[in-house]
């Protein structure tokens, strides 16, 4: 079975014209696929444009002087590849690339599995339904730098409400040293980047769950499925489509996300959290655009990577 | 059933069009909005003496401090100016947390304002990038205006840093002070000052109480602040490079001791803990909360505890910071005004900087503001007498040591402390477990790196 | 669904409940309690209750700080940003999954790829078309510049919902003699009307959320976002806690109510009839 969005294109509607045998359906379907297209373009046009002069253009621009030397306010020249063999030769640079790694995978990771184990609890027949799903929302209506400051504050030695609690339990005899210890620097920026990252995941999957025909549960509750094979067998390719689609949006969006490291940890103690978005705004402090751009731009393979299989995924599917 | 097509996609045309209109007039609107005021700057001008109509709105971009008394006044000054020479002026305040990107962007956009606050070594580089005005009489005039600048103001403008010409106008020098809780200390036994940095450590071991108390509330993490090491490592007698200032000599014996030092005060748990990941804010935080007995901070955390918390002002000396095994190094740097060459309204900016370059209107401003007087004309403001963090930022202010000092201040080195590589070499021993010798090793590379680009 | 729950499914799934509630609480209860505290008070007495609270921080940041023209402005912007970008990309969305044409996959590809560039990477170059269009320091360029991270955003989730919805309802309405305005307007629309509420919602909190390039972008006071007035309430090194807090609070007010309000709409924004008409 597959996901309830069986047409998508119009291929149907130009099949569907000649069941009115007449004269004048042959000229007509040739006008309307005609038309068709240029209506297609035409509604799309006014996006297209945006979007090149707003993105294409000034991304274009970046890749360009991150060949260069430029500096602000300077053309700059040409250097080749200086920017990055300069990147590779930098410690923190390795470290950043295998801190992205390591935050964006667990943090989707925790993302996905949470999310569907807390949508799966929130499509049950339970009451106030209504009031936990506004509920569930309140962490993602937060506006991000407000979300991670609170966060930092929290987990604040002096002053943080977290420690607070610890001493006063009793749990821990002195402050813990959340942020600046480096092997609870990462996983409190990861605890904090999933806080206020799976309400979105909850309510997509929530939404394309309750898209699940219910016919396909009674169908396979009759066939004797349990409760894991209803949720591998009907669940699972119901929703595979929202699912692919919420893990390329919400990587997109962590892998880009400045403000958590930025707010919490600055990238340190010692590079333990450096991320390429801090990393490229520690390199625009000295005005160096060019190799801020290296920086951003290094990152780009990787979403291409993970585009094209996400991308193939949802080809397949549409097939 | 043929004209349908045409009819709705004529319907969406001009829905599409009217959209791309409103869209049009959004943009053009404000595109049209700066002419009226011109006209209104060219009609006041006529009233006013020889000045040149502005160009437009006349923008001056300030540093925001913590003061908001002393925000006001800039603000309440300029826009005084403003009226008087019949000028429309704009004064926006520029969160200094945001200055570089803000003036990068407003560069690269040709938006730049026609005069603005800035740190020496963000004015070093901008005028190493030929984006300030060489202002070498306008300096020369307000000095003699104001009884001569001090010695570190005249050095923050030194021709000899940029190809022979002075680019700024000192306003403030500032710097740390250090601060130290007496009823913490004294209980102890400690009634004066420590003359070293070794004797804070000591001071430290002796009367901290973790975790209700640590010693030292000195940042060792990626901000500004924690470039305090750096100062730390030059009274040790290391140095970032030779005096050619081109050759990185982190790796050094001095540079061992200094590190030996601090690594030891560090595993003897002086620092309070965040210490390697502190924001700016995290050693004043710290002090606030009452956590930490010494930190060094340049006058908000006095202004916090005048309004906030008298009881912590009370319990709080300031002294000058204290000497290592070779040197005493207190560094001290300017606040300067400067006119962007984009500047379409130099003259005024000129007339702007001479007007508030002011004794009486500056001695006013640094009874809020907390910065040490740059000129001679300004040291006699009453509130050098008054308060003690005052008192510091004069004394500092007359004998501190400029800019990096003993290092040579250029843009490499400025780059190194804003790559903050001092802390970061002290994160990699104290985090990371690295050996003091790999991580000199590390520093050295990278800051020879830095250097490079600057060498060539 | 099914079945009713089981007394031993209820324990399990309400304590799940209560833990997910206390975790998603104790944070924005934290920041309220800290708004209502005096600087003093954060530091020296920590606290997770309240203790001498105050009204204080609120009344300094709405009447000194004149937060009013701040969230004016908010409004403007991300109203405005959302619905220019819902209109434009709903048209893109519906000719991307309904109409046939050239190079339609490389627009959607494009689309895609647009959203992935990083605006730490852009906002030199945004700054230069900004002020070449004459719209520097205006909310109007703002607005333009979040067109950016919203258009293809909301076209693509517009896309999915346009393919939840069978193309042979329209097609049976234009056999039936609409045209195809007709049909998208009589019958695809209204079937949309919960997506499009739902990426309405997500755009303007996307934009109502932003602080890099409103940061960038606007220099008057009198035109500051939001997140730029929280953000300048950090002067240097001092963090005033209790008004940053203060202004947390009232920032994240009005998109949660938003989002409490719209929340049926964005979870049954696929639900809605479609597949049974």
């Amino acid at each position: 079975m597959r996901a309830p969005a069986p047409f998508t294109d119009i291929i149907m509607a130009e099949q569907a014209a000649p069941a009115i045998p007449s004269g004048e359906t042959q000229r007509r379907r040739l006008t309307l696929s005609q038309s068709n297209a240029l209506l297609g373009y035409f509604l799309v046009a006014p996006v297209v444009v945006c979007l090149l002069v707003l993105v294409v253009y000034p991304f274009l621009f970046a890749i360009w002087i991150s060949f260069t030397d430029r500096m602000v306010g300077q053309p700059g020249k040409f250097v080749g590849f200086e920017n990055y063999l300069y990147l590779m030769r930098q410690p923190s640079f390795q470290a950043t690339i295998r801190n992205t790694i390591v935050l964006v995978v667990s943090v989707q990771t925790l993302k996905l599995v949470l999310g569907m184990g807390i949508a799966l609890l929130l499509n049950q027949p339970i009451r106030g339904r209504q009031i936990w799903r506004g509920l569930i929302l309140l962490p993602w209506a937060m506006p991000a730098f407000v979300a991670f400051i609170t966060w930092k504050l929290l987990l604040a030695p002096q002053g943080g409400a977290i420690n607070h609690i610890l001493i006063s339990l009793g749990l821990v005899e002195t402050h813990v040293d959340f942020l600046s210890t480096k092997a609870l620097a990462m996983p409190s920026v990861i605890a904090a980047s999933f806080w206020r990252g799976f309400p979105f995941w909850v309510i997509a999957f929530l939404a394309a769950l309750q898209n699940v025909p219910k016919e396909l549960y009674e169908a396979a509750a009759m066939d004797g499925a349990g409760a894991w094979a209803r949720f591998r067998n009907v669940t699972i390719p119901s929703i595979r489509h929202v699912v692919l689609v919420v893990i390329l949006l919400s990587t997109i969006w962590t892998t880009n996300s400045f403000e958590a490291v930025w707010l919490m940890t600055q990238g340190g103690p010692s590079d333990a959290t450096m991320t390429f978005p801090v990393l490229a705004y520690f390199g625009l402090q000295s005005l160096r655009i060019g190799e801020a751009a290296a920086v951003s731009v290094s990152l780009l393979p990787v979403f291409g990577i993970l585009i094209f299989i996400i991308a193939k995924m949802l080809q397949e599917e549409d097939a | 059933m043929r004209r349908v097509p045409t009819k709705w996609q004529r319907a969406l045309q001009i829905m599409t069009l009217l959209l791309l209109l409103a869209v049009a007039a959004a943009c053009a609107a404000p595109a049209a909005a700066p002419a009226p005021a011109d006209g209104g700057g060219e009609a006041a001008g006529e009233t006013a003496s020889d000045m040149p109509a502005a160009e437009g709105t006349f923008t001056y971009w300030g540093g925001l401090i913590f003061s908001e008394t002393a925000n006001q006044m800039l603000v309440d000054r300029i826009e005084q100016w403003g009226a008087e020479r019949g000028v429309d002026v704009e004064v926006v305040m520029i969160n200094q947390n945001e200055t570089v990107q803000r003036v990068s962007a407003a560069i690269e956009a040709g938006t730049m304002p026609d005069a603005l606050d800035v740190g020496r070594t963000f004015m070093d580089l901008l005028a190493i990038q030929e984006q300030l005005e060489p202002l070498d009489d306008l300096y020369a005039e307000i000095g003699d205006s104001v009884g001569g600048w001090l010695p570190a103001a005249d050095e923050s403008t030194n021709p000899d840093r940029i190809d022979g010409h002075r680019y700024g106008i000192p306003f403030s020098l500032g710097g740390n002070v250090l601060y130290r809780r007496a009823d913490v200390l004294e209980p102890a036994g400690f009634t004066e000052a420590p003359a070293t940095w070794e004797e804070i450590a000591d001071m430290s071991r002796a009367a901290q109480s973790p975790p209700d108390t640590y010693g030292m509330g000195f940042a060792l993490s990626n901000v500004g602040d924690a470039n305090i090491t750096t100062t730390m490592l030059q009274a040790w007698g290391g140095r970032i490079a030779d005096d050619a200032g081109t050759t990185c000599t982190i790796d050094s014996a001095e540079t061992r001791a200094f590190l030996e030092w601090i690594t030891t005060a560090f595993n003897d748990g002086l620092f309070p803990p965040g210490a390697t990941t502190w924001d700016g804010a995290g050693d004043n935080v710290a002090y606030q909360s009452g956590n930490a007995i010494f930190i060094a901070n340049p006058g908000s955390v006095y202004l916090y505890m005048r309004d906030e918390d008298p009881e912590l002002g009370d319990a709080t000396r300031y002294s000058a910071f204290p000497a290592g095994p070779a040197m005493r190094v207190a560094p001290v740097d300017a606040n300067l005004r400067v006119i962007p060459t984009s500047s379409k309204n130099k003259e005024l900016a000129v007339d702007l900087l001479k007007y508030l370059a002011d004794p009486e209107f500056m001695k006013e401003y640094y009874y809020h503001a907390i910065y040490g007087p740059a000129a001679q004309g300004y040291v006699d403001a009453p509130i050098f007498t008054e308060s003690p963090v005052h008192q510091g930022l004069l004394d500092l202010a007359l004998n501190g040591t400029f800019g990096s000092l003993p290092d040579v201040n250029n843009p490499a080195l400025s780059e190194y402390q804003t790559n903050f590589l001092t802390p970061r070499m002290i994160q990699r021993i104290v985090v990371d477990g690295v050996s003091i010798d790999d991580a000199i090793a590390e520093t050295q590379e990278a800051c020879q790196a830095i250097y490079d680009k600057y060498n060539e | 669904m099914l079945t009713r729950l089981t007394t031993g499914q209820k324990i399990l799934y309400y304590s799940l409940l209560v833990l997910l509630a206390l975790v998603i609480l104790f944070p924005i209860y934290y920041m309220l309690l800290i708004s209502l505290k005096l600087p003093k008070d954060i530091y020296r007495s920590p606290s997770i209750l309240p203790i001498n609270a105050t009204l204080r921080n609120y009344v300094d940041l709405f009447v000194k700080m004149g937060f009013l023209v701040n969230l004016r402005n908010s409004l403007i912007v991300c109203g405005m940003a959302t619905l220019i970008s819902v209109f434009i990309s709903c048209m893109a969305a519906y000719s991307l999954v309904r109409l046939k044409y050239r190079y339609r996959d490389w627009i959607g590809r494009l689309i895609l790829f647009t959203y992935l560039t990083p605006s730490a990477l852009l906002f030199i170059p945004l700054a230069v078309i900004i002020a070449r269009l004459g719209m520097g320091n205006t909310l109007y360029g703002l607005i333009f510049v979040y067109l950016t991270f919203a258009t293809p955003l909301s076209t693509w989730l517009l896309m999915g919902y346009f393919r939840a919805i069978p193309a042979d309802l329209e097609e049976q309405a234009m056999v039936d003699g609409s045209t195809r305005l007709q049909a998208m307007l009589r019958i695809v629309l209204p079937l949309t009307a919960p997506g499009l509420v739902a990426v309405s919602v997500f755009t303007f909190t996307g934009a109502w959320n932003e602080l890099l390039l409103a940061l960038i972008f606007i220099t008057s006071p009198t035109k500051h976002t939001v997140p730029v007035a929280v953000s300048y309430l950090i002067t240097g090194d001092v963090f005033r806690w209790g008004l940053i807090m203060a202004a947390s609070v009232s920032a994240a007010v009005p998109v949660m109510v938003l989002y409490f309000l719209a929340q049926r709409f964005v979870v049954q924004g696929l639900a809605a009839g479609a597949v049974k008409g």
